[in-house]
């Protein structure tokens, strides 16, 4: 075993040791003696000597240990907030073994932490499916036909009879609308019936309704497949870009873009709003970039006060998936046939 | 307009739903219920089934367990003499409109004003109209709206000053209903205009409607 790869433990003795020794040492073979009344100048040379031992013993250990104290103070100064971070080791034992263990567990954390948001993650994303569901194939239905009843009803019944059916009717009308707004936005419906681009379309439509700004999208053909959870990443990443769009940037315009760079699907919010030097805690950034890590993707936002804002964020395609055949074009008008 | 009812299949799988559907389908005189089914590969069976007989109209809900509207409406389409058909959905989300048209669809009807649009939608399929509903009418009426703002050139002559009113007001997004109510025109009035309005953009079958929302990025092609 080479000395530098000794325990700490052992190093100290072995420093002292060496220290003693050497005293010893120079004790036994030099021409000096020590009088039972200790003499100034004798005392002199002892503490001359005593004093070498010491700085030396002190300046060796200093070299060893000196290390671990550095690490352990960066070790207080590393969050979590930050992930990937990694203390840089030192070029000496034993710190660099202790950085080593440090990184190493800050990389099992991190690994814990991410699959259990991701389990959290996948768990809210079904239970919002489930509720999603039933609201529009249990209540959805029922009210459907309550209203269809009274429709029925409405035609058959005395006049004087009718305008509570209609009232009773509009109510019935408002509850199912209702119901179908609060299952749209706890679930995309349309991204699991018919896609990325058609989700994210629907997207684009909803924000050019709302009148905040101009959106002008673009996305590219023969994109590569995504897995269904990367999809509701970028549909999640995209829905919450756009919101705070429109509700923190002032922009007059807005750029959605899906694109394929290399091996990756990259999607693109930017705008020409206010934009700002510090990006708002509360803006769902952070959701956003657990969102992104689900999926092994990157997230990175820029902005800059006066310049407006960009959001972008690159997943890995499916490698299993084969790739989206080009859907063929419209049928003619009455025939259907191909 | 023949003298012989149009012969209607229902496919939800709500039995309620469908009997509701029956009941307001069947107070029409020219509207006939022969056949119902409850998912999309037992509608094609029916459509097979010599006993059922010719069906002239086929009424889909969207969401079907086993095989869905859409699924079930590009295989109907694929048949020799298709029938025509119209989606009944939850889903007031223009990209399924627009997905519905390019499965072969005539229309789509949210169930939310299925009593009043329904029956009027299940006519515009058999004159071979689209029945173009409400969310996708304001998405194609805005998009109209940006290109004259943009300066480009668009299709159809110029709308008259009602016209003008009613495109503003779906433009914003109001229901025929609320419009009826803004104007203090009847229903009826407003669905003409509309009509009329599409007319003059020169999108009155599905697929012109489809073709536009396609060149004009509102779907996906």
């Amino acid at each position: 075993m080479r000395v530098a790869e000794l325990p700490l433990y052992w190093k100290v003795c072995l420093i002292n040791g060496a220290v003693f020794a050497a005293g010893t040492l120079v004790l036994a073979l030099a021409p000096l003696s020590v009088s039972e009344q200790v003499l100034a100048s004798e005392a002199a040379v002892l503490a001359v000597g005593l004093t070498l031992m010491v700085a030396t013993n002190a300046a060796l250990l200093r070299r060893s240990l000196a290390p671990v104290d550095r690490v352990a103070r960066q070790m207080q100064q590393t969050g979590l907030v930050d992930s990937g971070t990694r203390l840089e080791p030192p070029s000496s034992e034993p710190g660099d073994r202790l950085v080593a263990a440090f990184n190493q567990m800050l990389d099992r954390v991190e690994a814990e932490r991410s699959t259990s948001n991701a389990k959290a993650l996948a768990a809210q994303e079904a239970e919002r499916h489930r509720i999603a569901q039933e609201l529009h194939d249990e209540v959805g239905q029922t009210l459907t036909v309550v209203l269809l009843g009274l429709k029925q009803l409405e035609s058959r019944a005395p006049d004087e009879l009718v305008p509570d059916l209609v009232a009773a009717k509009e109510t019935a009308r408002d509850a199912l609308d209702e119901v179908r707004r609060v299952a749209r936005r706890l679930r995309p419906g349309v991204l699991e019936d018919l896609g990325l681009h058609s989700a994210l379309a629907a997207l684009a439509t909803d924000f050019s309704a709302a009148g905040r700004a101009q959106l002008t999208r673009t996305f590219g053909r023969g994109l590569p497949p995504l897995s269904n959870e990367a999809e509701l990443v970028v549909y999640r990443v995209a829905q919450e870009a756009l919101t705070n769009v429109a509700r923190h940037a002032e922009a007059h315009h807005v750029d959605l873009s899906l694109t394929r760079l290399g091996d990756r699907v990259v999607l693109e919010v930017t705008d020409d709003g206010r934009g700002c030097a510090h990006l708002e805690p509360g803006s769902g950034v952070l959701g956003m970039r657990e969102r992104a890590v689900l999926v092994g993707g990157e997230l990175s936002i820029s902005s800059r006060p006066g310049q407006g804002t960009r959001v972008r964020l690159a997943v890995p395609c499916e490698p299993g998936l084969p790739d989206v055949p080009d859907v063929p074009d419209v049928p003619d008008a009455g025939g259907s046939r191909r | 307009m023949t003298t012989q009812p149009t012969r209607v299949m229902l496919v939800d799988d709500h039995t309620l739903v469908r009997r509701g559907v029956r009941l307001i389908l069947e107070q029409e005189p020219d509207l006939e219920v022969v056949a119902e089914a409850g998912d999309g590969a037992e509608a094609l069976a029916l459509l097979r089934d010599p006993e059922v007989g010719p069906v002239d109209l086929v009424v889909l809900d969207i969401a079907m367990p086993r095989m869905t509207g859409l699924q079930a409406a590009r295989e109907i389409a694929r048949r020799q003499d298709p029938p025509r058909m119209l989606m009944l959905s939850m889903h007031d989300n223009e990209q399924y409109f627009f997905e519905s048209l390019k499965a072969g669809a005539s229309g789509y009807v949210l169930k939310s004003v299925a009593d009043e649009d329904l029956v009027a939608a299940c006519r515009a399929a058999m004159r071979g109209e689209a029945f173009v509903y409400p969310g996708a009418m304001s998405a194609l009426v805005r998009d109209y709206l940006d290109r004259i703002r943009r300066g480009e050139r668009v299709p159809g002559s110029v709308l008259t000053a009602r016209e003008d009113e009613v495109l503003k007001l779906i433009a914003e997004g109001s229901s025929s209903k609320e419009i009826a109510r803004a104007l203090t025109i009847s229903l009826k009035t407003v669905e003409r205009h509309r009509a009329n309005i599409l007319a003059k953009l020169g999108m009155r079958d599905r697929t012109q409607l489809t073709r536009y929302a396609i060149r004009a990025g509102l779907i996906e092609p």
